[in-house]
């Protein structure tokens, strides 16, 4: 029969793999071409301190031994972490909230919304008069930046869960209140993991977009000064460092998605 | 065992149930009694409110008229003594299997102790031993509707409410699975309710077979099964089991016909 004549099986992967490479070279060879485009153009017709691939490459190990780098990576990184707990903490509990309470979400959608679509570019200098040019301005600001990604994702969350879950929960008795943490939140998993993913993304800006306003310590504050006393490459090596943390972070939470949430996923067959 | 004995004293009484969504009568006057150590079985066509009688049996649904006693208690929310098989298992997919049998007795609030001593007791009395740490997505059907009935049964329950708890697995582990129930049950009579769309496996898990029929529906015809107990293999090839599963296919065919009729005719 068709099966045992055909090897289809080998053959797909192999073409699969090949695939793949081809795909790879392809990335590498762009990557290439845009930066010796790149390189080219700034050496043909921009000043010297204009940053080029070739002095990028070479700041890179400059700055990042430079402590004075580091504490602001660290300041940073930290001011991140630090925000983005809060808003996991305080953003699960009011998105659990609103998806399965009517009245709050009637008594908070609108205001969620409003401020979800504010520019934090604008709440900046607010919160810079109340909590002073300091870190705490920061901290604020990546907290606003990234809750409320988090209280969407967590209400839409919240509110998809299977009525079959909610009914096995009320026919052995559970409390309304452990259900909301017991079952309405695993299931909701998917969406929390999907919220703090964007919300990751939110706080790094959040925290860049602080410190250029604030002047406080901080990589967005190094890239800021850099550019501006003609340090264009060091710049980059921070706008690097930045992207750097946005992938390490989706990384992270895909690490912990698989060894923490086992079952989540499976049961869709991927 | 006649169904006048397994009745001598009823666990659960329903007095002129009814219930209906919205302008939607879903069944009307529905009366019966189920004995402490009785099985009744109910078929009837699909969407005639079998899961919606369940619900309310279990406290999760509030009748529209009607009274459900459970013992000396009235029925007006899920109650301790009173359990639930879901037809598609109603495992939480973030639990493993210990944890899913678990979770009746923690929300009761038992021991730690307790719990530590039932949980195995259940998972071996489904046959899940070794399984504990498993997640329901790394078991077929069969093995995760083992691991609903093992929760249900955790919690010592006097009423077991079974939803057509076999219905989404394959034909060969629905049999198997029909036996295991059988030896569970003898092991420990309670009162059961097992709805299902299976004549024969309403013939041979139940007391009574009720027949749910008409619109609103209500039990239109009830079939003592006199067949002895305990049931096995070999009482698939009795010739009462023959004649009793001609007599409920025939009460329910009459009713497909008139509903076919009624759907032709207008
Ligand atoms: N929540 C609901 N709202 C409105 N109609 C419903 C609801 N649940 C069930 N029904 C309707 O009630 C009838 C009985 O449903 P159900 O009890 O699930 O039937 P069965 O389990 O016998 O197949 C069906 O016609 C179904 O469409
Ligand atoms: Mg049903």
């Amino acid at each position: 029969m068709v099966d045992s004549t055909m090897p289809v099986d080998p053959a797909a992967a192999v073409g699969k793999n090949a695939r793949a490479g081809d795909a790879l070279v392809a990335r590498l060879i762009a990557g290439a071409v845009i930066l010796c485009g790149w390189e080219i153009v700034v050496r043909l017709s921009a000043p010297a301190f204009v940053a080029k691939p070739s002095t990028i490459a070479m700041a890179i190990p400059r700055v990042l031994v430079d402590p004075a780098f580091l504490a602001s990576a660290a300041a940073t990184l930290a001011g991140v972490v630090e925000g983005l707990a809060i808003a996991l903490v305080v953003g699960t509990i009011i998105g659990l909230a609103i998806g399965r309470s009517r009245l709050v979400d009637v008594t908070l959608r609108l205001y969620v919304n409003i401020f979800y679509a504010l520019p934090m570019l604008v709440v900046v200098p607010l919160f810079a008069l109340w909590f002073g040019y300091t870190g705490a301005a920061r901290l604020v600001t990546v907290v606003f930046a990234s809750v409320f990604s988090i209280i969407v994702n967590v209400a839409d969350g919240a509110r998809a869960v299977p009525q079959e879950y909610v009914e096995v929960a009320r026919s052995f008795r559970a409390a309304p209140l452990r259900s909301l943490f017991d079952v309405v939140l695993p299931a909701s998993t998917p969406y929390l993991l999907a919220g703090l993913r964007l919300a990751a993304g939110r706080a790094l800006i959040g925290a860049v977009v602080a410190e250029f306003i604030t002047a406080v310590s901080g990589i967005g504050y190094f890239i800021l000064y850099n550019s501006r006393t003609y340090h264009e490459s060091e710049a980059f090596v921070g706008v690097l460092v930045l992207a750097g943390f946005g992938v390490g972070f989706d990384s992270l939470v895909g690490w912990c998605t698989r060894r923490f949430l086992p079952w989540y996923r499976r049961d869709r067959g991927a | 065992m006649s169904s006048a004995e397994t009745n001598a004293a009823a666990r659960i009484r329903v007095r002129g149930l009814a219930k209906r969504y919205g302008a939607f009568e879903v069944f009307r006057d529905v009366a019966f009694d189920v004995g402490q150590r009785e099985v009744v079985t109910i078929v009837g066509a699909s969407g005639c409110g079998k899961t919606t009688l369940l619900r309310c049996l279990d406290g999760l649904l509030p009748a529209d008229g009607g009274e459900i006693w459970i013992d000396a208690q009235r029925l007006a929310a899920p109650i301790a003594g009173v359990a639930m098989v879901f037809q598609h298992f109603g495992l939480f997919p973030w639990k493993t299997v210990y944890d899913n049998v678990a979770y009746g007795l923690r929300m009761a609030g038992a021991s730690r102790e307790e719990i530590g001593r039932r949980v195995p007791h259940f998972i071996a009395l489904v046959g899940l031993a070794g399984f504990e740490q498993a997640y329901p997505y790394q078991m077929s059907g069969g093995m995760q509707q083992r691991c609903g009935l093992a929760r249900a049964l955790a919690i010592d329950p006097a009423v077991l409410l079974m939803d057509e708890p076999f219905a989404a697995v394959d034909a060969q582990t629905r049999e198997i699975l029909q036996f295991e129930l059988l030896r569970i049950w003898e092991g420990k009579p309670t009162s059961m309710i097992f709805v299902t769309h299976s004549i024969e496996e309403a013939v041979l898990m139940g007391d009574r077979v009720f027949v749910l029929k008409g619109r609103p529906s209500r039990v239109a015809e009830t079939i003592a099964i006199d067949l002895p107990r305990p049931r096995t293999r070999a009482t698939l090839r009795l010739p009462r089991f023959a004649e009793l599963r001609e007599r409920v296919w025939s009460t329910l065919m009459s009713e497909a016909r008139q509903a076919e009729f009624q759907l032709s005719g207008g």
